[in-house]
C-alpha cells in the first residue's frame, strides 16, 4: 500500500466539521449502523481490528495523508470527532513527508 | 511483468539451482543465499526507493514472491518474514526508525516477527510478553514460538504487551537475554530456520519502540499480518505453480497401459482440477494484490481471502500431484513432497482457516 498524497483531494477537507460528517457517513456504510460524532467506535460491541485497519486505510486514501507510527494510537481512532482532528493535525503537517 | 522482476527471477533461479530439495532434507538454508537475496533487495522488495529498497508494487513482488515459492518454500517463508517486518517498520515506526532500519533490511540484513507464544496462538489478545519502561530505557520478557526465519535474523520484531496496549518492540538477536532455539524437524518449509525466542529481562533503548509503542495491540497485528497473509498467500500460488510443472510433466512422459497418463481421463481430471487451483489462487491473489496497489479499504479482508483460497487450493493440488506422480513424489525433497507438506503448514500461520473462515463469515454477515 502506498500512501496517496498524489491522489487529487477533495475541496472540503481543511473543515473538520465535514471531515466528520463524511466520516460518518462511511461508517454507517459499511457498519449498516447509525454513528453520532463521539460514540466510541471501538469500545464493547464495537468494531473489528479488520476495520480498524479499513479505516486507517480509508483515511489515507480519502485525505492524502499517512496514519503511520505514534499516530495509530487507539485516542485517535475512539470516535469520528477524533479522527477527524487527527485528520486536521495530519494534513496540517503534510508536506514535510512525515511518515509518507 | 516489469523487466526487473523478470530479471531478479531468473537470478535467483539459478542461485537455488538443483539445491532446494537437499536444503529441505538438511533442514537449513546456507546463510550466503539468504544474504546474497537480501544484499539484492529482494528478500523485501516492496521497501519503498527512497528507504534504499527496490520500492517494487504489491503486485510485482507478488509475482516474485509466487516464483520463488516454486522454487523452495523455505527461501519463500524467509521472504515472507522479511518483507513483514519491512512493512510493520514503514506502519508502525516512526519516519526516523523508517529511515534507521528500511535501508538496512534492503541491504543484506535480516529480520523475523514474532506473535505467537505457548499460551496464544489463534487468540492473540492473550499475548503475554510485556515491556516496561524502565528509566532511559526499556525492558523485555516473554517467550515467543514458531518464529519463522529467527534462525537467520538479525533483529526480532516482538509484539508485546505494553500496559493496556500493544508495542512492536526492535530486538538484536544478539542482545543479552535473548535466546533463539530452533524448532527441531518442522513438517514443512523445513529450512526456514523456525525458532522458539526468549526474552528474559532484555533491556532495550526507548527507540526500541516502533512509534513509541502503546497502539492498540489487535491493530499491530492486523497490520503487521497483513503483509504475511498476502506472501503467504502467493507462496501458496508458487506451489501451485511448481505441482502444476511437475505434473503436466510426469503425465506427459510416463507410460501406463500403453499410453502417456495424461491420455487417461482420471489423470487428466486431476491435471484439470490443479490447474484451476492454480488459477483461482492467482486471481484472489492479484485482486489483494490491486487492492494493497490501490490503497483500497477492503485490503484487510482481500488478503485474509487471498490466504484462505490460496493455502486450501495448494493443499488440494498438492494432494493431486502426489497422485499423478505416484511413488516418483514420493520422497522427501522431491518438489511434490515439499508442495504437500509446506501446504499443510500454509494452512495454519497467519490465521489458520478456521480464523479466516471466521473473518470471512463475519463478511458475509455484514458485520465489522
Ligand atoms: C510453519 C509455521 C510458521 C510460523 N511462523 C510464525 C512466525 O513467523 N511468527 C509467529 O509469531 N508465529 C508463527 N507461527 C505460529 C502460528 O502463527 C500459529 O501456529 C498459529 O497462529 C496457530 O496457533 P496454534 O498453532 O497455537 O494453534 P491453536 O490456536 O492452538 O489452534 C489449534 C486448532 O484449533 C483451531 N481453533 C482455534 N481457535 C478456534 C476458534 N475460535 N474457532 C475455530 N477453530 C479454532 C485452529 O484453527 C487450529 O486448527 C508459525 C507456525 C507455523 C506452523
Amino acid at each position: 500500500m502506498t500512501t496517496s498524497s498524489d491522489r487529487p483531494v477533495p475541496d472540503h477537507v481543511g473543515d473538520p466539521g465535514a471531515v466528520e460528517t463524511d466520516l460518518l457517513r462511511f461508517l454507517g456504510k459499511r457498519t449498516g449502523r447509525i454513528w453520532t460524532a463521539d460514540a466510541d467506535v471501538f469500545g464493547s460491541g464495537g468494531l473489528s481490528s479488520l476495520f480498524a485497519m479499513e479505516l486507517v486505510v480509508h483515511l489515507e486514501r480519502t485525505y492524502g495523508i499517512a496514519v503511520r507510527g505514534s499516530d495509530l494510537r487507539m485516542d485517535n481512532f475512539r470516535t469520528a470527532r477524533r479522527m477527524a482532528a487527527l485528520v486536521g493535525r495530519l494534513r496540517g503537517a503534510a508536506g514535510d513527508g512525515a511518515g509518507a | 511483468m516489469r523487466e526487473s522482476v523478470a530479471a531478479a527471477a531468473s537470478a535467483v533461479t539459478a542461485l537455488v539451482g538443483d539445491r532446494a530439495s537437499g536444503w529441505d532434507l538438511a533442514g537449513r538454508l546456507p546463510e550466503d543465499v539468504v544474504r546474497e537475496l537480501g544484499a539484492a533487495g529482494r528478500l523485501a522488495a516492496q521497501i519503498p526507493a527512497r528507504h534504499g529498497g527496490a520500492g517494487w508494487s504489491s503486485a510485482e513482488s507478488g509475482e516474485f514472491t509466487a516464483h520463488v515459492g516454486s522454487l523452495c518454500g523455505s527461501l519463500r517463508s524467509v521472504m515472507t518474514s522479511q518483507g513483514m517486518a519491512a512493512w510493520t517498520v514503514e506502519r508502525l515506526g516512526d519516519p526516523a526508525q523508517a529511515a534507521e532500519l528500511l535501508p538496512r533490511l534492503a541491504a543484506g540484513g535480516t529480520a523475523a516477527v514474532a506473535f505467537s507464544e505457548p499460551q496464544a496462538g489463534s487468540d492473540l489478545s492473550a499475548i503475554a510478553t510485556t515491556v516496561t519502561v524502565e528509566g532511559d530505557g526499556v525492558l523485555l520478557s516473554g517467550r515467543k514460538k514458531w518464529v519463522t526465519a529467527a534462525a537467520y535474523a538479525d533483529v526480532l520484531l516482538v509484539v508485546a504487551r505494553m500496559g493496556e496496549d500493544g508495542a512492536v518492540v526492535v530486538v538484536p538477536r544478539s542482545a543479552p537475554g535473548v535466546e533463539v532455539r530452533r524448532v527441531a524437524d518442522p513438517l514443512g518449509c523445513r529450512a526456514a530456520g523456525h525458532a522458539d525466542v526468549r526474552f528474559d529481562g532484555v533491556r532495550l533503548p526507548l527507540d526500541s519502540l516502533l512509534g513509541g509503542g502503546r497502539q492498540p495491540l489487535p491493530l499491530l497485528v492486523t497490520t503487521a499480518l497483513a503483509y504475511g497473509r498476502i506472501s503467504v498467500a502467493w507462496g501458496c500460488v508458487g506451489i501451485l505453480r511448481a505441482c502444476v510443472t511437475a505434473a503436466a510433466e510426469h503425465a506427459r512422459t510416463r507410460r501406463q497401459f500403453g499410453r502417456p497418463l495424461a491420455e487417461h481421463q482420471l489423470v487428466a481430471r486431476q491435471l484439470a482440477d490443479l490447474w484451476t487451483a492454480e488459477q483461482i489462487a492467482t486471481r484472489a491473489c492479484e485482486y489483494a494484490s490491486r487492492c494493497w496497489d490501490e490503497n483500497a479499504p477492503d485490503v484487510a479482508t482481500a488478503v485474509v481471502l487471498a490466504k484462505y483460497v490460496g493455502a486450501g487450493h495448494a493443499a488440494k493440488g498438492a494432494a493431486a500431484a502426489v497422485r499423478v506422480l505416484a511413488s516418483a513424489g514420493a520422497r522427501d525433497g522431491h518438489v511434490v513432497a515439499r508442495a504437500y507438506r509446506d501446504a499443510q503448514l500454509m494452512r495454519i500461520i497467519e490465521g489458520s482457516d478456521e480464523m479466516c473462515q471466521l473473518i470471512l463469515a463475519d463478511q458475509a454477515l455484514g458485520r465489522r
